[in-house]
């Protein structure tokens, strides 16, 4: 299992490298259109794809944030519970959460796939749709993956304390 | 099941799930999905799930929220924080309590360039804390003060409350941004005053550090400089309408870049964490907004919000007195959870109220925030008392706890002109066009 868990950890850091590559491509992009802008020569499109690049920066750090932590909950009263009970109730909480990115995972798909059999493009630059949105489904199925070793590491913490 | 018996059964789902440590943002989602299955269809339910997450990872105008976040981060990484202190110190650190006087100065400083009270709190403590503690400054004195001098951070422009809030209620984030100018600058006030008033009680709390001279005190300003040019640069040309608010982020972070390079003083380990962070932070607070988002669907369905506003209506009770109680509602909730998610949580349900009532919706925002920046401060889930903590580590939470709630005298105070002269908030945002 510890050879998955480190697998998982690279894929995360690495998918986290993508998603600050795009924090710094948006804010590069967006200071270039202000500057062109004011000599009367914006950068076209710049609107949408300062969005997509959103969509970029958070499913591909949706991994590394929930590897550390990061996503906030309610401490407050698990915390006072004995080891084993919240090593249980983790069990339970994480395998929620997997489902749910599997159900975003699994539905960014199919939503993805009407979109490039539908054709839809961007207004301004006429550019695909689907290829971020198979992103998200690529950020949720590794949270999917995270999630699902979370819930078993803490069952077995349940089981053999 | 009728639409609102299936609203309350989610609402104690939702608790159910919360108080099991489930994340916030999570949780919002997964009683969304369910709910809004059981009461249309599960088909419209999937399908609302990745239309919402992709339509909230896209949206542009939220794109504002890991620009001002990176402009915070390379901020805290490159000392400007310290240089603040420095200059504040210089002209403040000789009066009794200068220190965390000085403190509060910097802290209002830097939440000109920071839009988050855990950020201004963390980056406040690593350098006012080890000054405080050489002129012997009372544990609780210190260590109140830079949490509670933290929560300016979602006060004074840039701030993630405000964008978080303007975006779910439709409200100009550029307006947002000005509301919290003027009572920044009242609360950093009234915090100075708490502190005086403090001392002055218990004079025992600290020893002066010494005077600085003219000479040193004239040189000390370059350290305010860079901060001065940033604030004006990025809330000048939001305020005029010269950007909006993503590109006066997308201008903040670059220019803090450029002037950290120009210093000296970005290294590229300095460089790689404020992008890990940056990354970090921007994906719970878009999970949270995302995850509010479907919940705000589910919600919708139910007809519990416009119930609930034609019933406070119907009520007749003087408006100040509803405001009252959704202020005290605030409170509790902020004692209990962050207070990003909290915002999220009860914005579709309080802000037709709030409307209904012919408030303006531009000051409940600044009111929110007021409420919010308690919440960050009160035990037992106050986030900057906890990141104090993580700086102090030789000062139990329950001390720092105490310092904070001190001050919180301040907040009050802050929230009481407000309500009584909403124009504190509205004056400044009235201007622009």
């Amino acid at each position: 299992m510890s050879r998955i868990t480190k697998e998982i950890a690279r894929i995360s850091a690495g998918f986290n490298t993508l998603a600050g590559a795009a924090v710094v491509l948006m804010m590069l992009l967006t200071c270039a259109d202000v500057l062109l802008r004011l000599l009367r020569h914006p950068i076209p499109g710049t609107y949408e794809l300062v969005g997509y690049l959103g969509t970029v920066i958070i499913s591909f750090s949706l991994g590394l944030t929930s590897l550390s932590k990061g996503h906030i909950a309610v401490e407050i009263l698990v915390e006072k519970l004995p080891r084993r009970a919240q090593a249980g109730i983790e069990a339970g909480t994480s395998l929620i959460s997997a489902a749910l990115f599997g159900l975003i995972a699994w539905q960014s798909l199919v939503y993805a796939t009407d979109m490039r059999q539908s054709g839809e493009v961007s207004v301004t630059l006429t550019m695909p749709i689907y290829p971020f949105i198979y992103g998200i489904a690529a950020g949720s199925a590794l949270m999917v993956l995270i999630l699902l070793l979370d819930s078993l590491r803490s069952a077995i913490r349940t089981v053999k304390p | 099941m009728t639409p609102v018996v299936a609203g309350l059964w989610g609402f104690v789902l939702l608790v159910v799930l919360m108080f099991a440590r489930l994340p916030v943002g999570f949780v919002m989602a997964i009683v969304g999905f369910l709910g809004f299955g059981l009461l249309s269809s599960w088909d419209a339910s999937l399908n609302l799930l990745a239309r919402d997450f992709f339509s909230i990872f896209s949206s542009y105008n939220l794109t504002v929220v890991p620009l001002f976040v990176l402009m915070g981060q390379i901020a805290h990484h490159t000392g400007i924080s310290s240089r603040l202190f420095n200059t504040a110190n210089k002209f403040l650190g000789h009066l009794p309590g200068g220190l965390a006087i000085a403190t509060i100065g910097a802290c209002a400083g830097f939440s000109a360039i920071c839009g988050s009270t855990s950020a201004t709190a963390a980056t406040m403590a690593s350098v006012a804390l080890p000054e405080m503690k050489k002129y012997r400054y009372d544990p609780a004195l210190a260590t109140g003060v830079v949490a509670a001098g933290g929560s300016l951070g979602i006060l004074i422009p840039p701030s993630t409350i405000f964008i978080i809030y303007g975006i779910m209620t439709e409200q100009s984030v550029g307006k947002l941004f000005m509301a919290g100018v003027l009572p920044g600058v009242l609360l950093t006030v009234l915090f100075i005053v708490t502190i005086v008033v403090w001392i002055r009680l218990r004079p025992g709390l600290c020893i002066p550090a010494p005077k600085a001279s003219l000479q040193e005190r004239i040189a000390s300003l370059t350290g305010v400089i860079e901060t001065f040019i940033l604030f004006v640069l990025v809330m000048g040309g939001l305020f005029v309408g010269l950007f909006t608010p993503t590109e006066a982020a997308a201008i903040g972070a670059c220019g803090t870049i450029l002037i950290a390079l120009i210093g000296g003083h970005l290294t590229w380990k300095g460089f790689a964490s404020s992008l890990n962070e940056t990354t970090r932070i921007s994906c719970m607070i878009l999970v949270i907004v995302a995850g509010a988002t479907v919940f705000g669907h589910f919600l919708a369905v139910t007809t519990i919000p416009a119930g609930i506003g034609a019933w406070v209506a119907g009520l007749k009770w003087p408006s100040y007195l509803i405001i009252g109680m959704v202020i005290l509602v605030y409170l509790l909730l902020g004692c209990l959870m962050d207070s990003l998610a909290m915002i999220m949580l009860t914005i579709p349900v309080f802000y037709p109220v709030v409307t209904t009532l012919g408030y303006d919706p531009i000051w409940f925002g600044v009111v929110i925030v007021l409420v919010a920046e308690m919440g960050v401060i009160t035990p037992p889930v106050g986030i900057n008392v906890y990141v104090v903590a993580g700086v102090a580590r030789d000062v139990p939470l329950q001390v720092i706890f105490r310092g904070a709630v001190n001050m919180m005298i301040a907040l009050f105070f802050t929230a009481l002109l407000l309500i009584t002269f909403p124009q504190i908030a509205l004056f400044l945002p009235g201007l622009m066009k």
